[in-house]
């Protein structure tokens, strides 16, 4: 009888269990619309950014300091995008898994790297483990605003345009999960300063086809000047980046996390079930028993009258 | 439209997190970092930045658009102006509502 009751015990707490687990599959699946719809919403600017970075490129060669890497300053800096809350699977540990091999890797080459935080989870991991972290954020890891972009791209911004000496940093790496689809996630790095513009990048070299890209894209005139505009657009540019990242992020984690609490609510279902037979498998046991006792005790009486 | 002088232009209005406005547009005056700039149809191409201020923009049947705008700046050409801002909102409507 003792077993059969922690056995009902058990399949009680799990079912509490599975409905928390469904209840966060659902929450997770919901917020998965909103985060699509902020990344819809956040698209239009990063393109308009986009196209004018490229026309910028098309006309001059960037010798800004965000575009041009100084070489001789070891200082780098790595910004990890984890989560706020766990129940979202391997989520933060595959980001803080490719985060620490990204720094060995950067250690290897000689560099010293710096460590920037994004989500509660990846703060309190290092924070645990007493490791040296340039700075740490917190809150809505599943729905970033344009203020937490804006608060992080500064503070990056600004180690990175600070002299060596006073200890800037001459690269910025970013490692954070991408969002292929609802079920694949992928961990990637992606290396932010100095920017690294592509696109018309395979027209310039050419010198014969240096007519026709001008005829495609025109001649801007700058106001108030080049180097204004250029200091004015490239931190939008990486704030923007930075903010499409989060973003990226956030969709991944909603996504992540609903594909753990979705094989936790089945997992638990599973177990209900598999206790559930236990349950029955032992109280059939104890009537038996008991009908083998009784019967048992009968014939003793019978044997006896005999 | 696609006369030898054109006489609107495309107009997208974008913040940081969600897009402000689209349309055509007849005239629309900017808070250029030099001060306030017009931009009419077939304009030459120009980036600049802009500060705070209110982006007026004058749609072909006259009615005007008046947005409050931070900190951005705006691309034209090829007919068509882009303004991408950090924050911005539609502040005053005055026209006829189509």
């Amino acid at each position: 009888m003792g077993s059969q009751l922690a056995l009902k015990s058990r399949i009680r707490s799990t079912e509490s269990l599975e409905k928390i687990f469904n209840a966060q599959e659902m929450i997770a699946s919901s917020h998965i619309a909103k985060a699509r719809d902020v990344a819809l919403n956040a698209k239009p600017y990063t393109d308009a950014i986009f196209d004018a970075v490229q026309a910028l490129v098309a006309h001059t060669h960037i010798t800004h300091p965000i575009a041009v890497k100084d070489e001789s300053n070891p200082r780098v800096a790595v910004l990890a995008l984890t989560s706020d809350r766990g129940m979202a699977g391997p989520y933060t540990s595959s980001i803080i898994r490719e985060t620490e091999s990204l720094l060995a890797r950067l250690e290897a080459d000689g560099k010293q790297p710096e460590l920037f935080v994004y989500g509660r989870r990846g703060s309190t991991y290092y924070k645990y483990r007493n490791r040296d972290v340039a700075a740490t954020w917190e809150g809505d890891t599943d729905q970033p605003g344009v203020e937490i972009a804006e608060t992080i791209s500064n503070t990056l911004m600004d180690a990175y345009m600070k002299p060596a000496e006073k200890g800037g940093v001459s690269e910025l790496y970013i490692v954070y999960t991408e969002f292929i689809n609802m079920v694949v996630q992928k961990v990637r790095v992606l290396r932010m300063l100095p920017v690294e513009i592509v696109g018309n990048e395979a027209k310039v070299p050419d010198p014969e086809n240096e007519k026709a890209a001008e005829d495609i894209s025109p001649l801007y005139a700058f106001e108030p000047s080049l180097d204004e505009v250029l200091d004015a657009i490239l931190p939008k540019y990486i704030q923007s980046r930075i903010h499409e990242c989060l973003l990226t992020a956030a969709a991944s984690e909603t996504a992540s996390r609903q594909n753990a609490m979705h094989t936790a609510t089945d997992n638990a279902r599973n177990l209900i079930d598999a206790l559930t037979r236990r349950l029955n498998a032992s109280r059939q046991a104890s009537i038996t028993q008991e009908l083998t006792e009784i019967i048992g005790s009968a014939d003793a009486l019978n044997t006896k009258e005999e | 439209m696609a006369d030898s002088v054109k006489t609107t232009m495309k107009v997208n209005i974008v913040a940081a997190d969600h897009p402000v406005w689209h349309g055509e547009a007849s005239s629309v005056t900017i808070p250029a970092s030099e001060g306030g700039m017009g931009i009419l149809p077939d304009h030459e191409p120009v980036l600049t930045v802009i500060k705070q201020g209110t982006l007026t923009v004058v749609e072909p049947d006259g009615d005007r658009h008046m947005f409050e705008v931070t900190d951005g700046f705006i691309s034209f050409d090829s007919n068509k102006l882009t303004v991408a801002v950090e924050r911005g909102h539609d502040v005053q409507y005055s026209g006829v509502e189509a």
